[in-house]
């Protein structure tokens, strides 16, 4: 793993705490990570242990309670909620565990839907789709709409759409919880390669061992902390 | 400004739940078709009450001596007891490319009797063959011909007729004021029969051409009370009245020149209500149809939040959700248009061309001195249609902001949670 001056990512003693009626539950408590470029990276930890919130406060989703982030060098607690949608834009990708595709769009139409509202040109945006869905394997499914596709697919799908608008880091939360093993070992695979060739940083927050075997960098987090970073071959 | 395809996600959309789309789209065509079909009626009964307001008898344009309205009295001729040159007048008034034709009238009181019956009335005097291209009431007659200048001839209305018992070929006494201050009468011969509708014209009406009734009434041939203007489009009367005032020196002449909204105004403000009802109707049919589109969006937008979530996550703005909705919201109101006009338009076409009989539900109607017969009949409106289409698809986005606002307002953190 390499070191650059500017990170992927860099949280700096960050709290995120949600008070339900007179509880106060500290759902991340002073959480002070680094992700580099190109890191390849799962967040492990029990239901509940916080790592989707950290995973949607890194993503500029929720905000935190006290503390800093900083997405590809830039600070997200001065940014107004149009200008957080704005670094989503260009710097972040998501995969959901339930995949959340647009129904009513193509698999072709919903990984260009990022470059759409960045404004990449109808060329390059088809192009780039096109390279992506022969890389996952999804040629020749452009056309389909996602109630025509396997689980396995419809992930591959949003895996091209949060890469394809060339994001700094891509945010994966559970990617593969709603996938058999197979369509989960390829699906990794399929992340994992484009970490190695395309350079594509990504984070997951998963409880799902297998994905933990193929990061090569382990952050284990209970009760909201981390309790455990370990890089790993 | 992002270039995302809004318009394509929101015509998709409306193919997720079909059975609540159509029933959405009905409900704003039928609206979109009640708004159509008002307009066009009250359209038709604006035109027919002002065609027989100013067609049937009068013009849509009347000019006088100034002094003639509202006594109407005998003594006030066009040009004062002098009388004018009117053929010199209507001369004028005919180069005017609005005037289709003009035709000069002389009126007295007088009582008509036949036998023992008698029958208070109006003495009319016409040019037969101009009157018949100004006015309809004396073509088609109900029976007989037109009276002949110089033969005691006289036509009346159906009614009159009824009541003195008379019939075509018989005889009546016309008696009068003569303006030579002598008792006017003479005995003529009822050579034919009108019907226009207006039970009080027709009981109380005897035509005779006008040289006859200047000869009874002791009046100089170059002495008459009315020139009544025929023109292509009643709507234009008063601009043609004022041009034609001008053209005449009116006011030197001491002439009154009135279009027909003046010489009724009860009609003319009828008109302006009925124009004003277009707004009402249209407001109130959209303004239910809105709840309608309102409910849909709300359901449609709770349906998916989970997806607004998502756009929002990715990077979209609340702006660019709010025009996924509404881009719904407009497909669906454009759909409602193109199915309320093919239903609305093609009968609307038949109606105008030809008028439906209601003589079955109701007879004819007089309103304020215009006949209204019963018939279904449409008049284009193409401003109010077109305002009846903008405000369709202005109330589907009206009704769909409150639904697009919080669609924007997803949390997206929250919404896509564990998921």
């Amino acid at each position: 793993m390499h070191r650059t001056s500017t990170p992927a990512v860099r949280t700096e003693a960050v709290w995120k705490i949600f008070r339900q009626e007179a509880e106060e539950v500290q759902a991340v408590r002073d959480v002070s990570l680094r992700f580099e470029r190109g890191e390849f990276t799962a967040l492990a930890g029990p239901s509940g242990s916080g790592k989707t919130t950290l995973l949607n406060l890194i993503g500029g989703l929720t905000r935190p309670s006290r503390g800093e982030i900083h997405v590809a060098g830039q600070a997200l607690s001065p940014l107004g909620n149009h200008e957080l949608a704005a670094l989503r834009l260009r710097h972040i990708g998501f995969v959901f565990q339930a995949y959340n595709l647009l129904p009513v769009l193509s698999a072709l139409e919903n990984a260009e839907l990022p470059m759409l509202l960045q404004g990449v040109g109808l060329e390059e945006r088809r192009a780039r789709v096109r390279e992506l869905f022969l890389r996952t394997g999804m040629e020749g499914l452009e056309d389909r709409r996602p109630g025509k596709l396997s689980g396995g697919q419809q992930q591959r799908v949003a895996v091209v759409r949060a890469v394809a608008g060339q994001p700094a880091l891509v945010l994966a939360d559970e990617p593969t919880a709603n996938l058999d093993s197979a369509a989960s070992d390829a699906l990794l695979e399929v992340m994992a390669e484009l970490n190695r060739e395309l350079g594509v940083t990504f984070v997951f927050a998963t409880h799902d061992t297998r994905v933990m075997q193929r990061a090569r960098r382990l952050i284990r987090i209970v009760d909201g902390a981390v309790a455990s970073d370990e890089a790993r071959g | 400004m992002q270039r995302a395809p809004w318009w394509r996600i929101g015509w998709r959309n409306l193919g997720r739940n079909r059975r609540r789309t159509v029933l959405t789209a009905m409900g704003l065509a039928v609206g979109y078709c009640s708004v159509v079909f008002m307009v066009g009626w009250a359209g038709g009964i604006t035109a027919e009450l002002v065609e027989n307001a100013t067609g049937l008898v009068s013009g849509q344009i009347e000019i006088h001596d100034a002094g003639y309205r509202p006594d109407r009295s005998l003594y006030d001729t066009i040009g004062g007891r002098d009388g004018a040159d009117f053929e010199s007048l209507l001369a004028t008034i005919t180069r005017d490319s609005a005037v289709v034709a003009a035709a000069p009238r002389v009126f007295a009181g007088g009582l008509v009797s036949s036998g023992e019956a008698t029958s208070a009335g109006i003495l009319m005097g016409v040019a037969p063959r101009r009157e018949t291209v100004v006015s309809r009431f004396l073509d088609p007659l109900v029976s007989g011909r037109l009276p002949e200048p110089g033969a005691n001839e006289v036509v009346i209305g159906e009614e009159m007729a009824r009541q003195l018992g008379v019939a075509e070929g018989g005889e009546v006494v016309v008696v009068g004021s003569a303006a030579d201050g002598s008792m006017a009468n003479d005995l003529y011969t009822v050579a034919g029969m009108f019907r226009t509708g207006l039970a009080e014209f027709d009981a109380a009406t005897l035509v005779m051409p006008i040289g006859d009734l200047q000869t009874l009434l002791v009046l100089d041939p170059a002495r008459i009370h009315e020139i009544a203007v025929a023109t292509g489009d009643p709507a234009t009367a008063t601009t043609t009245a004022a041009r034609l005032a001008g053209a005449l020196g009116a006011e030197a002449r001491g002439l009154d020149v009135a279009p027909w909204p003046e010489l009724n105004p009860v009609l003319s403000e009828y008109v302006s209500l009925a124009d004003s009802m277009y707004w009402i109707f249209i407001v109130i049919i959209f303004a239910v149809a809105s709840f309608g589109i309102a409910n849909t969006m709300l359901m449609a937008t709770f349906e998916r939040r989970r997806e607004f979530a998502v756009l929002l996550a990715l990077g979209a703005t609340p702006a660019s959700v709010v025009a996924s909705v509404l881009g719904e919201a407009v497909a669906i109101g454009a759909v409602s248009v193109a199915v309320g006009a093919a239903l609305i338009l093609p009968p609307m076409a038949w109606l105008h061309a030809a008028p439906l009989n209601l003589d079955w539900l109701y007879g004819n109607v007089t309103l304020q001195g215009a006949l209204l017969t019963p018939s279904l009949r449409i008049e284009p409106n193409i401003p109010a249609w077109t305002w009846a289409t903008v405000g369709l698809v202005l109330t589907a986005l009206l009704a769909a902001l409150y639904p697009a606002v919080r669609a924007a307002r997803v949390p997206p953190a929250d919404t896509l949670s564990g998921v």
